[in-house]
């Protein structure tokens, strides 16, 4: 659906650079370098970016 | 018990926690946790139905893609910078006696019309303006061409104990404080040990015995202690002095929470003593 605001395991906000995590893998970057780069230490945290499906748009049709 | 600070950024602090237990270090960490009040959505007012814009001439619905509670959820989410000396509980306040008051609430306005994608950053605060929100680029909800949103939202200080979005930390934990003993007549040089360190802290040293680095970093996962045949070397975690570390969430400061938390774990404290003295 939509990126949901904090991590679902320790509350730590993540959606604020889910934009800029998803532009820089498009362009190519691998996801653990970009994770780190934003400083997502724990695991928690980056699977709730890596495992993001963003369907938002599809529903925004009906 | 002494607390030494170790790192103290605005979001992020490390503590060494010595003269200690874990028994007190977890009830620390469980004020950090669920005791320290911050400011949060709890409030949310939709407009239903069309939002005209009469420069446009045009009439927008204030149907989302997402259900209004839903949106209501994820504004509660977000962070919104805290002074605890400014406000009250609003249960508690005197001022307004619970009504709602600049003592103890702010109002926030959020009107936006699509197609576009609506941030925390659109959140106005009505009549005060250094309250805007911490992260400005957090995705709420996004609207298609002709539709709008136009949403009042009261935020108001609450504990996490009743729910999370009032958590202001976040990776609060700690670990026992680490010793490395390596006896060096054991030690035949294999350097197993340097191989298998997953956070890399044992090296070599000029004179060609094995030290350690950097102590705080290990993990005490005992891998050198597994893989060393001659059982040169030894890890242990102390009891009396720990590491305690957390990061925030920009309600607060890592140096606010920490004396806040400190606060309310001392008058935890006074309040079983008193107890206990009117047993006897
Ligand atoms: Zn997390
Ligand atoms: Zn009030």
């Amino acid at each position: 659906m939509i990126i949901p605001i904090r991590c679902f395991t320790c509350g730590k906000v993540i959606s604020n650079i889910y934009e800029v995590y998803q532009s820089r893998v498009e362009r190519g970057e691998e996801p653990k370098e970009v994770l780190d780069d934003l400083d997502i230490e724990r695991y928690c945290c980056r699977r709730m970016l890596l495992a993001h499906q963003d369907l938002i748009d599809e529903l925004m049709e009906y | 018990m002494n607390i030494e600070i170790r790192e103290m950024q605005e979001r992020k602090a490390k503590l060494i926690l010595s003269d200690a237990n874990p028994t007190l270090a977890n009830a620390l960490r469980r004020v950090l946790i669920a005791d320290i009040p911050s400011l949060a959505i709890e409030t949310v007012e939709f407009h239903l139905g069309t939002i005209g814009d009469e420069a446009e001439e045009k009439e927008y619905q204030s149907s989302t893609p997402l259900f209004d509670e839903i949106i209501a959820h994820r504004l509660g989410m977000i962070p919104i910078p805290t002074d605890l000396d400014l406000f009250n509980f609003r249960e508690e306040c005197e001022e307004c006696g619970g009504e709602g008051c600049p003592n103890c609430t702010v109002i926030y306005s959020l009107n936006k019309k699509g197609p576009c994608t609506v941030y925390s950053g659109d959140l106005i605060p009505v009549g005060e303006t250094d309250l805007g929100v911490v992260d400005d680029l957090i995705p709420i909800v996004k609207l298609s061409d002709d539709q709008a949103i136009l949403i009042y939202a009261i935020a108001e200080l609450g504990t996490a104990k009743e729910h999370a979005k009032w958590q202001s930390t976040s990776g609060v934990g700690y670990k026992y404080y680490p010793e490395i003993s390596i006896d060096s007549d054991k030690c035949d040089n294999c350097k197993d040990c340097i191989d298998i360190c997953p956070v890399d802290i044992l090296e070599e040293s000029e004179d060609g015995e094995i030290i350690v680095s950097d102590i705080e970093k290990c993990k005490i996962c005992k891998s050198c202690v597994e893989t060393c045949a001659v059982g040169a070397i030894d890890v242990k975690g102390r009891e009396d002095k720990l590491i305690l570390r957390y990061e925030t969430d920009g309600t607060l400061d890592a140096e606010t929470i920490l004396q806040k938390g400190l606060e309310i774990l001392q008058e935890k404290f006074n309040s079983v003593i008193e107890m206990v003295e009117d047993i006897e």
